[in-house]
């Protein structure tokens, strides 16, 4: 639907919705030509990603750490597709299409403005780039406070463990919107409340990523550190006794023996932290202004008193635009998801 | 050898990328062209997000030094941020209702004295006053109004309505044509929407909401007649309508599958976009229709204005002004003269606000924004669906909404 | 482990939930025994608003609320005890309505209502969500080795989509004429409105959260399955056990702590029910608890909320997920003394 003229973007014939007669009719669309050149580029690119980036990455990747080879890989990739997509080939196929007469005609209506207005007139890419900081930011902390929290809690046998186990279920069980709200009014008003403890210095929470990254963290700390407690319970205890013998105490024990063998359930908690923070909307919607905004609650600028039909078809080409690098992202991480869970995080 | 390699092969990627980067990234820079001055206070505005707002900000943008923030939930941040002192911002988009908390709390200043530095060519009307101090400056104005299809009308040999009997029979009359799916259209969405085509109604109707003391009086007759007329009304529409709000009827008359809706009237300029709409020169407007011959029509006039934050330094509300008249100028109006129906000088009034001065003409009156409106609003919001839905009868619902009405009065402090 | 050290562990972590989620907490528990309001006095108010050609003034009499010296609204805050619970709950009403055995009488009461499409919302959903992810789970585990990824990466897919836009893409497919709508009228030969009574929303709405949570459940089984001693597997089938006979006696029991796991998830995830009651505009016909707290502590457009109401939803859906916790509690105290 983002592809189409707003016209018939949601018209009530789906033939009309994925044929697009009307953007057809005005030059703007695919021909044969298009098609099957562009299939052709299409299928390399994809024999180029299964058979040839999984080698590269395996030779290359940084630290023997393969996930991060994987990252770099397809983001690498993924900016290269798309200049290919989206610059060299269109530009290249409007004088192609034109040499060959009758066949370069448009088949199959598509337009990309909507992706043009969306990216470059409402300058969506400062929301990525918000996106892109506060998700990185909620996955760093999350993870490194989350995984101490989780080892300590695993190798403990208090009852006061168990306390903050099962408080921390409740406080999973919280609704957000509940929490969210009581927060508003507190970062709005937080410098004058700091003031006495921070002088003039005392910061405005709203509108401020930290904050919010601070805020998403909590929220999803329960989940972070059961998931990790039940891994670190499934490394045998005897591993990091065995280097307290040896006279490490239990941090170096823990940097030594445990951090090298931690990444696959680490990872696999740290994606559930990307999804939390990546689709969050309720905190990142109130709590940042308009210059820190993520990309989620953005699109809901397009809905309003006076919506038309064109930020209709806008809002759809910016949630493909929000869903396309989650699909990057599982398509390289499935594995790493599943051996997370199989190594024991998931045994509640 | 293999080391270095890998180092050196990394660094060319990271510079590919950032060089790709940056392509995408450059931007033109800010232009400071239709500004009379260049404004050196940092200056933040907090407005809604809809295209009058954007052409509004986007000219005040052009002073230099304003941070606009157009924000879908203006209404929820907006007290508190002008409350917090220093308020977090200077300038403020408010409509009659969303005005209301801030005018209770004292955290917008009276704007007289700017008003008669900066404001000279302000028309009269667009001075909201209250008690006689100027506390905001209007710039467009809304109301909902007939729209109906003229191809339709004439092949009918049918009147424009301008009651609603005879909305009624017309209505009666496309659906045994039909030529459209549903002769009517409704933004019928629970919640905000339906409370508001309520309103529109009862007042139509002549009806009071309340009575001594804040105590809600809809449980009357004019009460009962407005919901029968609702009801009587959907028999007509897409029987979706409790989930349809303005922006899905304007797709329905874009898309020609309805003849007649009471929408707003910053909708009309849509029905002629040819980029949107099948029904381009098709659409006409008029008053809205009276709920019975000699009432006035069912339709409430709205306002939106701009609001200076009390809570920041005079010369903070000096520049803010300032800026904030070079985005209410001629110029704005003049390059977005579709976007509303502006009450700016230099706005020449074309088809789409035909409709709108009809019904105000008519006799239609401006919104009863206040606190206790507000409370009526959501109460009527969430219990009209059950009248709708065949749940409840007309007086089970006017009496269940009066009562969660009072429970909210009650803990609002506005009743005993 | 020393107590200090236990403390440098878990520390950070516990200090942010305590600023972030304990405190909110327990303010919004103070709350719910508490009001705040605005000393309010009667004004007669000249306000005058743009027409299209000239002004209209009025002058009314307002309540609005009084000012201090410095500018502020003055606020009285008093303890009201279990008000803002009762008339949420309405006692009497409800009392009425039960005995004279009236259940549509009983609907008419938000929180009722709320609470009864929450929990059928729940529990219709958690068996749904449990046998379609084990299905998935062990459909994957059977496919040939090639296809394993793909399958793996099109399943996961419901569960990564960001809810807000899933919650989109319903109004955008159904509402109206939207596309999927469009395609059921033509291939079914009749007119639907799916949006035009309540029990279509309802089925949608299930429809959605299994569709959405489902993969979680899969992954999770899937996980699981990988983990099943093969030995036994084996000695299953030299001893002759079918399909059915293993998948009963081998397999299930050996994933029944992964189901259990899920199963709590779920039902703390079911129970907050929210984005659905947005995402399908549901509200006129039916509600969630959590929808109930957020409608109640959302401003109207001149900023009133209802906190004390709100405070008091918010308490008694958090009774509701602790009694629901129940069983993972007790299970959790086993493991923890036995471990």
């Amino acid at each position: 639907m983002s592809i189409k003229e707003p016209v018939e973007a949601f018209s009530s014939n789906p033939l009309e919705v994925i044929l697009g007669p009307f953007t057809r009719n005005q030059g703007k669309g695919l021909s044969l030509l298009d098609m099957i050149l562009g299939g052709i580029i299409l299928y390399f690119t994809v024999k180029l990603v299964i058979d040839w980036l999984p080698k590269k990455v395996r030779r290359h990747s940084p630290w023997q750490q393969e996930w991060l080879g994987w990252m770099i890989g397809t983001l690498f990739f993924g900016i290269a597709a798309f200049f290919l997509f989206f610059f060299i080939l269109p530009n290249l196929m409007v004088s192609l299409n034109l040499w060959i007469g009758t066949l370069g005609k448009p088949l199959l209506g598509l337009t990309m403005e909507h992706y043009h207005a969306v990216w470059v007139e409402n300058e969506f890419y400062r929301n990525f780039i918000n996106s892109l900081i506060v998700t990185a930011g909620v996955v760093a902390i999350s993870l490194s406070i989350g995984t101490l929290a989780g080892y300590g809690l695993a190798r403990s046998r208090t009852n006061l463990a168990f306390g903050i186990l099962i408080v921390a279920l409740i406080f999973r069980a919280l609704p957000h919107s509940v929490l969210v709200a009581g927060y508003l009014p507190v970062f709005m008003h937080s410098r004058e409340i700091l003031e006495p403890i921070f002088g003039s210095s005392a910061p405005t929470l709203y509108g401020q990523p930290w904050a919010v990254i601070a805020v998403l963290v909590s929220i999803n700390q329960p989940f972070t550190i059961w998931m990790l407690r039940s891994f670190f319970q499934n490394i045998p205890s005897e591993l990091d006794e065995a280097a307290r013998v040896d006279g490490c105490n239990h941090f170096q024990a823990f940097r030594m023996v445990i951090m090298p063998v931690m990444w696959p359930g680490v990872i696999t908690t740290g994606l559930f932290s990307f999804l939390l923070a990546y689709n969050d909307y309720l905190v990142t919607s109130l709590l940042l202004d308009a210059q820190n905004q993520t990309m989620v609650p953005a699109i809901s600028g397009y809905f309003n008193r006076e919506t038309t039909t064109t930020d209709q078809v806008e809002a759809v080409a910016a949630a493909v635009s929000i869903t396309a690098p989650l699909l990057l992202l599982v398509l390289v991480f499935q594995k790493q998801i599943v051996s997370g869970l199989v190594q024991g995080a998931v045994k509640g | 050898m293999d080391q270095n390699h890998r180092i050196l092969s990394r660094r060319v990627m990271m510079k590919i990328i950032l060089s790709l980067l940056s392509s995408v990234f450059i931007l033109t820079g800010s232009v400071h062209a239709a500004c009379s001055f260049s404004n050196s206070v940092p200056l933040k505005s907090l407005t809604a997000g809809f295209q009058a707002w954007k052409s509004v900000t986007g000219a005040m943008a052009e002073c230099g030094n304003l941070e606009a923030e157009l924000d879908q939930d203006f209404r929820l941040k907006q007290p508190d941020a002008f409350a917090a002192n220093p308020s977090l911002y200077h300038i403020g988009g408010v409509a009659n209702s969303t005005m209301v908390p801030l005018l209770d709390a004292g955290t917008i200043r009276p704007l007289d004295g700017l008003v008669a530095k900066y404001g000279k060519h302000l028309k009269p009307q667009q001075l909201i006053k209250i008690d006689g101090k100027i506390m905001a400056v209007a710039m467009m104005v809304n109301a909902q109004h007939l729209m109906y299809r003229e191809d339709i009308f004439n092949n009918l040999g049918l009147a424009i309505p301008s009651t609603y009997g005879e909305l009624i029979s017309a209505a009666e009359k496309i659906q045994q044509a039909g030529t459209v799916d549903y002769p009517l259209g409704g933004t019928y969405k629970a919640g905000w929407n339906l409370a508001e085509e309520f309103v529109n109604m009862y007042l139509g109707y002549g009806g009071e909401f309340f009575g001594n003391a804040n105590e809600p009086a809809i449980n009357n007759l004019d009460g009962v007649l407005t919901l029968e007329t609702m009801k009587e009304l959907t028999r007509f529409m897409d029987p979706e309508y409790l989930v349809s709000d303005s922006t899905y009827v304007q797709k329905q008359f874009q898309q020609g599958k309805i003849a007649m809706a009471n929408l707003w009237a910053s909708r009309a300029g849509a029905m002629d976009d040819a980029k949107e709409s099948q029904v381009v020169g098709k659409v006409q407007f008029a008053s809205a229709p009276a709920p019975t011959m000699g009432n006035r029509p069912a339709s409430t006039l709205w306002w939106d204005g701009i609001v200076i934050a009390k809570n920041i330094s005079d010369a903070e509300a000096d520049a803010a002004f300032r800026v904030a008249m070079e985005g209410l100028d001629r110029q704005m109006v003049q390059a977005h003269n579709e976007d509303a129906i502006w009450l700016i000088d230099g706005y020449s009034a074309g088809k789409a606000a035909k409709g709108a001065s009809e019904t105000a003409s008519n006799g239609a009156v401006p919104y009863p924004a206040s606190k206790k409106m507000g409370l009526m609003h959501t109460a009527l919001g969430n219990g009209i669906a059950d009248f709708l839905t065949g749940k409840k009868d007309a007086r089970k619902a006017l009496a269940d909404i009066e009562s969660a009405y009072r429970t909210a009065a009650k803990e609002a402090g506005l009743m005993n | 482990m020393k107590f200090r050290t236990f403390a440098l562990f878990v520390g950070p972590s516990v200090l942010l939930m305590f600023l972030f989620i304990a405190t909110p907490l327990i303010s919004v528990l103070w709350q719910s025994f508490h009001l705040t309001k605005p000393v309010f006095e009667n004004v007669e108010v000249e306000t005058c608003t743009p027409s299209f050609t000239g002004q209209t003034c009025v002058t009314e009499n307002k309540t609005r609320p009084k000012l201090n010296k410095e500018g502020r609204i003055i606020e009285e805050t008093q303890f009201v005890g279990l008000q803002s619970y009762r008339s949420l709950i309405e006692p009497e009403k409800t009392l009425t309505a039960l005995s004279s055995g009236n259940w549509s009488q009983i609907q008419n009461i938000d929180f009722w209502k709320a609470l009864r499409f929450t929990l059928t919302f729940t529990f219709i959903t958690l068996p749904l969500v449990i046998g379609v992810g084990f299905a998935i789970a062990l459909a994957v585990n059977n496919v040939l080795k090639a296809l394993k990824g793909y399958v793996i990466f099109i399943s996961l897919l419901p569960f990564i989509i960001t809810p807000v836009i899933g919650a989109l893409s319903i109004r955008w497919l159904f509402i109206g004429d939207g596309i999927l709508t469009a395609f059921l009228e033509w291939w079914l030969e009749r007119d639907i409105a799916l949006f035009a009574q309540g029990w279509t929303i309802e089925l949608l709405m299930l429809f959605y959260r299994v569709w959405h949570s489902a993969p979680f459940a899969f992954v999770v089984l899937y996980a699981g399955l990988q983990t099943i001693n093969q030995d036994s597997l084996e000695s299953a089938i030299i001893d002759g056990a079918n399909r059915l006979q293993r998948l009963r006696f081998i397999i299930v029991p050996h994933l029944m702590p992964l189901i259990i796991f899920i199963a709590l998830i779920h039902l703390m995830d079911a129970y907050r029910v929210f984005d659905e009651i947005v995402g399908f505009s549901s509200q006129a016909h039916v509600i969630s608890l959590q929808w109930l707290t957020y409608d109640l502590l959302t401003p109207d457009d001149s900023g009133s909320r209802s906190i004390g109401r709100a405070s008091a939803s918010a308490m008694l859906t958090m009774v509701g997920i602790a009694l629901i916790l129940v069983p993972l509690l007790r299970r959790t105290w086993r493991d923890h003394h036995e471990a």
